[in-house]
């Protein structure tokens, strides 16, 4: 059958994706060793801050296929995808569905470790803005919080890989190249092209919400007012 | 016979006020070590890791000495005792059950505790921060082994 080559993710949402790929396994690989490696745990953690920031905005100023409106696993099209009639193209409802749970365990794990310590010699960058019991509390959750994203992280995987051996679908070509293969009538429409402005914009506003908490900053003013 | 009785009692008297280390007691002392173990590392990483202009090789070298004078004080065979994974020491002790099975790992653990803050000192001595801080990391890293091991998770 004829098939049309047609851009679905744009290069800095690829650029996303694989910068996310490094940064969360070497934040668990980190996390995991801790002694001098905490280091790094922080500043890959800082990094997933960032990517994620970065994401989220790009879900609104993106190209189409990056925005969430175009594959927000809505009720009315998860009902669509298991009736069998969803022909779109990008995130299926349901691998929509567990992509946002990645998002949000991500973020989870981010706001909970800013917060936690280890009670041997690391500290997340905001630990002083609360009650150590409180902090023992979150580390907790934060330990939690990375069984989940194993397993959701198990479930992408193999779902990307169920694609490629038993529906003949590579999901991960397009991830490389941005380009997907579609017949005619899945054709919905094109890309748009990418803004180089906005892209800066977004990376500017990503990079400075990690400087802000990384740097002290909130710790230092908080800590001028109280005195 | 009286006699006998008498020295049989006035015996396990003895015993028993030396072995009355009641199960609180020995967590509440097992808390109060670590918590000045984690005061000491605490120091460390601020001096040697995070603002090295603040190193003072005295207090490095105190730390250290703190740190391996804890680990060899027998804490494993003293505050560890039977049923001290329940019970409230300044809190609720967080030693899970399973470490009653899970002893020898533990006490190879905490061989390589003794070794690391003895070496620890030895590099403190030298004052050179590069070698304190990965001597330090490999530190942390076993006191984290010991806690995944046996700690329960908040
Ligand atoms: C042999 C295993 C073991 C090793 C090694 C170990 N810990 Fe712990 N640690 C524990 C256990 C068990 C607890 C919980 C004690 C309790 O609640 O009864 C604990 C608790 C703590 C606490 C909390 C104390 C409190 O306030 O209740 C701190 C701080 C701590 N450890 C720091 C350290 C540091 C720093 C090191 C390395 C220098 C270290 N630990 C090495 C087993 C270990
Ligand atoms: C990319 C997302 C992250 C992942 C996958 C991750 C993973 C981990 C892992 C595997 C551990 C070890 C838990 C254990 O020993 O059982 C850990 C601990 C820790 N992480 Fe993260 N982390 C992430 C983000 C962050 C961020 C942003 C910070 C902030 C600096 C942070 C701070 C900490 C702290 C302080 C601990 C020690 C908590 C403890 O020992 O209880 N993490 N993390």
């Amino acid at each position: 059958m004829k098939t049309i080559q047609q851009k679905v993710w744009d290069w800095p949402l690829r650029l996303f994706h694989w910068l996310l790929v490094l940064a969360v396994v070497g934040a668990y690989i980190t996390g995991e060793l801790g002694g001098s490696l905490t280091d790094w745990h922080s500043r890959l953690g800082g990094l997933t801050l960032g990517l994620l920031v970065f994401r989220v905005l790009w879900g609104f100023l993106g190209t189409y296929y990056a925005r969430f409106v175009h594959f927000f696993p809505t009720p009315g099209r998860l009902i669509t995808y298991f009736k069998g009639d969803w022909h779109g193209v990008g995130h299926n409802p349901v691998g929509a569905l567990s992509i946002f749970a990645l998002l949000l365990v991500l973020a989870a794990l981010i706001v909970t470790g800013v917060f936690a310590n280890d009670d041997i010699a690391f500290e997340g960058p905001l630990f002083h803005l609360i009650d150590k019991s409180l902090s023992d509390r979150i580390s907790g959750w934060h330990e939690w919080l990375v069984d989940g994203l194993l397993g959701l992280v198990g479930l992408h995987i193999t779902a990307v890989f169920y694609y490629l051996l038993i529906k003949k679908n590579n999901l991960i070509r397009p991830m490389l190249t941005g380009n997907t293969f579609l017949r005619p009538y899945q054709f919905v429409g094109s890309n748009g092209s990418l803004s180089i402005p906005r892209f800066i914009f977004v990376v500017l506003i990503a990079s400075s919400v990690v400087w802000i908490v990384w740097s002290g900053l909130v710790t230092d003013y908080l800590a001028s007012l109280s005195r | 016979m009286k006699l006998k009785c008498a020295w049989c009692l006035s015996c396990l008297f003895v015993a028993s006020v030396v072995m009355a280390n009641p199960i609180e007691d020995q967590i509440r002392i097992r808390q109060s070590t670590y918590a000045v173990m984690g005061w000491n590392t605490g120091k460390i990483k601020n001096q040697i890791v995070d603002h090295p202009e603040t190193y003072h090789k005295d207090q490095i070298i105190a730390a250290a000495n703190t740190l391996s004078a804890l680990a060899h004080s027998n804490l494993l065979e003293e505050l560890y005792g039977p049923g001290t994974d329940q019970g409230t020491g300044w809190k609720p002790t967080r030693l899970k059950a399973d470490y009653f099975q899970k002893q020898d790992e533990v006490k190879e653990i905490n061989t390589r505790l003794i070794k690391e803050t003895d070496e620890l000192k030895v590099v403190a001595e030298t004052g050179d921060v590069a070698a304190i801080k990965s001597q330090f990391g490999k530190l942390g890293a076993t006191c984290k082994s010991c806690h995944d091991l046996i700690r329960v998770r908040e």
